[in-house]
């Protein structure tokens, strides 16, 4: 079982696992600044989140020791581990907020959609594997890995969180996109998506969904209400400046200005505190993990990792990109955490599961294919 | 390519070139779609923090710094000696952050005990503060007497929530005192509020409404200082930032002299009407009050509409500032101007002798004397000095009411005469155009003799006849009345001092003047003069008097003047200037429904003149009344 290879360590992904760590670092730091005014109750928030690292940097190390090959074998008692996990979380499932995503553990709340959605990219990423004929997927090949998505999506829906139903949408999407589709599939679902987005706004998103949308477009139209996160974002963000407010002494964000600031928001504080300056050197190491994320998919040594990569890849892209995007009021306010950065145990879980994959398929890549 | 039949889990193929190839251009893709949507987000990074950044770092120090007001004291008011008229002490006030209160009805109701206010009147001002945002303290009590304070001060740990806040207020040297004059303050309505364009004053603001205070609220209000905290996001202060000291008003010396302005205002106690002071050569107002005075405190927290009421029904009219706004006709003191005339346009010479049989027909109408049986055969000098009627009814039926107008307009007379308070009254001078515009009717000859001994249709405030006194006594000039001596500011540096300002010349010789001025000198000093009751040992004092008729009611005619109702009883004037001889001040008095010029006024006057001289005049010799001075009984006392 443990075919172990000197050729493994040799191979350790070095930079992947730095360029991880310095993202993380600046989370921490972010974390600090934007949490140290609040009122302490037990743990520190900050260092919850090292506890949480440490124990994401452990997984890691497990995850490596396997070839993530096996990740085929078991991709659908996963698949269907992590859909009871979300089943879970909507009937045992503890309120926040008026949705129901998180299951209590005692020490720590478990938001099932996070794990989930690695497992969404597994299940793809092996779907796809196994029935890539090379000639590209017809419409009804595409059924399965649609309901296989659905399934997830539907169930996150109902918790209610749009944003993290949305990612499972551009995971699909992406991935989908990346295995051959043919012409007719790709116009024929384009044509759906079209034609199904106004009948989704009318029946589909609630109205606090609706709302937000709505104050996207217009923040200003209710400023102290639904629109005031994208405001009071917009105006950390901005005076910011060129090189930032300094750390620890952003206004906006101490001065409880806002909102989710060590969350969703964590990145209004970065930018801040930090500046234009602080946020260019963010997103480029942001871009540099992205990167490097695409030379493990080309240098993949079958095409299971390939697919398996890139998925990883597009779920952590599109988090950050809809997080940031979110943050700076280019796209409407939902629940979504900059990957790595935002404070979050599950998530911050999740997207080491999905690094320590990357890594597992960048070591593996000399290996003979079996 | 053939189609391969895989298992799952058992056997994976290696990449072959063709795929390799087909993956490297889709994570090609995939790299540019990357990189495009990292740039729209880094260009929304320029956007925000270099193109917009300084609009936002203003928004984001508006949301974090918020300005308390300080109120700045506001300047205070001397009179001409430096006496402090009006000044300012601490004010302590109850107020109320709700939010600190755990149970606040139970602290509502507990105030409410300690203040002695029904706990309805807290609750209107809880409810009138509803719209002030929830970090500000509301007010609920304002100049609480020091015994509450101690109570409030020691039992501040069962009353979570109320604090005591020091403001400054107003403090008056008395509550009477040149009341009108100085006037009150007030908060700024809402309708002033926001009829203003710039932000000196918000609501709650207290501003002068009337008098002084309201006139110069430029100089005194001062700049309010600005306490800078730094708040979250509830309005709740997290530190201190800066502090920007309020600048106090700048400090008002008045030309009054409060030690006369006191004299006068006993002088008038229990009486209605008005006591004006100017220096004869500069304008300089050095009295001002009006009878009866009003009491500045009843403003100090806005007046209760009952008060309110109680002040316009009383028959005193306490609202109105007399020496201004009330109008009175001259009555004899008119004779001034008349005299004047008929020396300056040669109807009459001071050799000119008319006699008087107590009455005078005109047209059907026969015109009285006020003294009955006549004064036989007199010239000018006793036609002032004992105010004959006759012999002005001629002179003025000599001169026609045209030629008389003139004289009495460059008295200033029937104009305003610029004084900077509010709603002073011109009153009427009257000619036959005006007749004929007001009235739409023609002039009859014999409303010349009423004009020209002050009656019919003249009309005057005790200020211009004070003004057109000290003109005939410092030889025809025209000041205008002025109030403020001076305007230092804050750190004592002079803004502004007095200047005189010359309105006019009054038409006529110079001669005539002096002749007139003869005459007034006889009125106060001679055996028969009106004006015997102003003498005042040690100075020589010229004066006029007058009675200024409220109805012409054949009905009293000869009823004891005690039986007469108060409200139609005639107004008493006295307007004179002393030292007769070289003439520094001119006092003019008007006592409603006072009767007699020379019995009601003249001893107000005198009085003031009594406090103008007093480092001059050697203290009477042997406590001997000054009244025995006098001449036993005045011989006519009135006109």
């Amino acid at each position: 079982m443990w075919r172990f290879d000197r050729r493994l360590l040799l191979n350790f992904d070095w930079v992947l696992l730095g360029t991880v760590l310095v993202i993380g670092v600046m989370g921490l730091l972010n974390l600090y600044s934007a949490t140290y005014t609040a009122p302490a109750y037990g743990t520190p928030l900050y260092l919850k989140q090292i506890y949480f690292f440490l124990g994401g940097l452990l997984l890691i190390l497990a995850i490596i020791s396997i070839d993530y090959r096996k990740l085929m074998a078991w991709n659908y008692p996963l698949y269907g581990a992590s859909l009871l996990l979300l089943l879970a979380a909507l009937f045992l499932g503890k309120t926040v907020g008026g949705s129901q995503r998180w299951i209590p553990l005692g020490f720590f709340n478990l938001q099932p959609s996070e794990p989930a959605k690695v497992m969404m990219v597994i299940t793809l990423a092996s779907y796809y594997y196994r029935k890539d004929t090379g000639k590209g997927f017809t419409l009804r090949e595409l059924a399965v890995p649609v309901m296989l998505t659905l399934a997830p999506f539907l169930l996150i829906m109902k918790q209610p969180d749009l944003g993290t139903a949305l990612i499972f949408a551009f995971i699909f999407v992406s991935m989908t996109l990346f295995v051959k589709l043919k012409w007719l599939t790709l116009g024929v679902l384009l044509t759906f998506c079209v034609t199904t987005v106004p009948v989704g706004w009318m029946y589909f998103l609630k109205p606090y969904q609706k709302q937000r949308i709505e104050t996207f477009l217009n923040p200003e139209g209710d400023p102290h209400k639904a629109g005031y996160h994208i405001i009071q974002s917009k105006i950390a963000v901005g005076s910011g400046l060129k090189l930032g407010k300094g750390y620890l002494k952003g206004t906006q964000g101490h001065l409880d200005f806002l909102p989710e600031r060590h969350t969703d928001f964590a990145f209004s504080v970065w930018a801040e505190e930090w500046g234009f300056v602080g946020s260019i050197f963010f997103v480029a190491t942001y871009f540099f993990l992205l990167l490097w994320g695409m030379n493990v998919v080309t240098s993949s040594r079958d095409k299971f990792g390939a697919i398996l990569a890139f998925g990883i890849i597009s779920l952590i892209f599109w988090e950050a990109f809809i997080n940031l995007a979110m943050v700076m009021g280019l796209l409407p306010v939902v629940g979504m955490p900059l990957p790595l950065f935002s404070y979050g145990g599950s998530s911050l879980f999740a997207t080491l599961v999905g690094i320590g994959i990357l890594m597992n398929i960048r070591m593996r890549r000399y290996l003979a294919p079996m | 390519m053939v189609l391969h039949k895989r298992r799952v889990g058992t056997r994976i193929d290696n990449i072959d070139d063709a795929d390799l190839l087909l993956l490297k251009k889709r994570v090609d893709i995939a790299t540019l779609v990357i990189i495009s949507l990292i740039a729209i987000l880094i260009a929304r990074l320029w956007y925000l923090q270099i193109h917009l950044g300084e609009e936002y770092s203003h928004q984001a120090e508006e949301n974090r710094v918020r300005a308390q007001v300080i109120p700045p004291p506001r300047g205070i008011i001397t009179d001409r000696h430096g006496t402090v008229i009006v000044g300012n002490r601490p004010s302590f006030n109850v107020v109320w952050m709700k939010e600190d209160s755990p149970d606040p009805e139970e602290v509502l109701k507990a105030l409410a005990n300690i203040l002695h206010l029904d706990i309805s009147v807290l609750l209107d001002r809880v409810r009138g503060a509803a719209s002030q945002p929830p970090y500000m303290p509301m007010r609920l009590a304002e100049d609480i007497p020091w015994s509450v304070l101690v109570y409030l001060e020691n039992h501040r740990y069962q009353l979570p929530g109320v604090r005591i806040d020091v403001a400054p207020t107003r403090q008056y040297l008395n509550d009477e005192f040149a009341s009108h004059f100085i006037g009150y303050l007030g908060e700024l309505s809402k309708k002033e509020l926001e009829n203003r364009l710039d932000d000196t004053y918000q609501g709650g603001d207290l501003v002068g409404k009337t008098g002084v205070e309201a006139r110069h609220e430029a100089e005194l209000r001062g700049e309010k200082g600005r306490n800078y905290v730094e708040v979250d996001v509830r309005g709740f202060e997290q530190k201190q930032l800066q502090v920007q000291e309020p600048l106090p008003g700048a400090d008002l010396a008045l030309t009054l002299d409060a030690d006369m302005q006191q004299a006068a205002e006993q002088a008038m106690a229990g009486k209605a009407g008005a006591v004006v002071a100017l220096e004869v050569n500069t304008g300089r107002v050095l009295v001002l009050a009006s009878a009866p005075a009003i009491k500045l405190t009843q403003w100090a927290g806005g007046i209760s509409q009952k008060d309110w009421q109680a002040l316009l029904d009383n028959p005193l009219k306490p609202l109105v500032n007399k020496p201004l706004q009330g109008v009175y006709a001259p009555g004899s003191t008119y004779k001034i101007v008349t005299a004047h005339a008929g020396l300056s346009e040669g109807v009459i010479t001071p050799e000119t002798s008319i006699f008087c049989a107590g009455s005078i027909s005109f047209g059907n109408r026969r015109y009285g004397c006020w003294k009955r049986g006549g004064h036989g055969t007199v010239s000018l000098h006793r036609a002032l000095a004992e105010s004959c009627d006759v012999y002005f009814y001629t002179v003025g039926q000599r001169l026609g009411v045209d030629r008389l107008a003139e004289y009495a307009k460059s008295f200033g007379l029937g104009d305003l005469t610029g004084i900077d308070l509010e709603n002073e009254k011109a009153g009427l001078v009257p000619t036959k155009a005006w007749k004929k515009k007001a009235r739409k009717e023609s002039w009859q000859d014999g409303e010349t003799l009423s004009v020209a001994i002050g009656q019919g249709f003249d009309a005057t405030t005790p200020l211009q006849i004070c003004q057109m006194t000290a003109s005939l006594a410092n030889g025809g000039i025209r000041y205008r009345p002025q109030y403020v001596e001076a305007v230092a500011d804050a750190d004592g540096k002079l803004v502004s001092r007095f200047t005189p300002i010359v309105d006019g010349e009054v038409k006529g010789s110079r001669q005539a003047m002096a002749l007139v001025r003869e005459g007034l000198t006889a009125v106060v000093n001679e055996k028969h003069g009106t004006g015997s009751k102003a003498r005042l040992e040690g100075v020589l004092v010229a004066g006029k008097t007058g009675t200024a008729q409220v109805v012409r009611l054949e009905h009293y005619k000869g009823v004891a003047e005690g039986n007469i109702p108060y409200k139609y009883r005639d107004h008493a004037w006295f307007t004179c200037y002393a030292p007769a001889d070289k003439p520094e001040i001119a006092v003019t008095v008007l006592v409603e429904h006072g009767a007699h010029g020379g019995s009601a006024a003249a001893p107000v006057a005198r009085e003031v003149l009594k406090h103008y001289f007093a480092g001059r005049i050697a203290p009477a010799e042997g406590g001997q009344p000054e009244a025995a001075s006098a001449p036993e009984q005045a011989p006519g006392d009135g006109d």
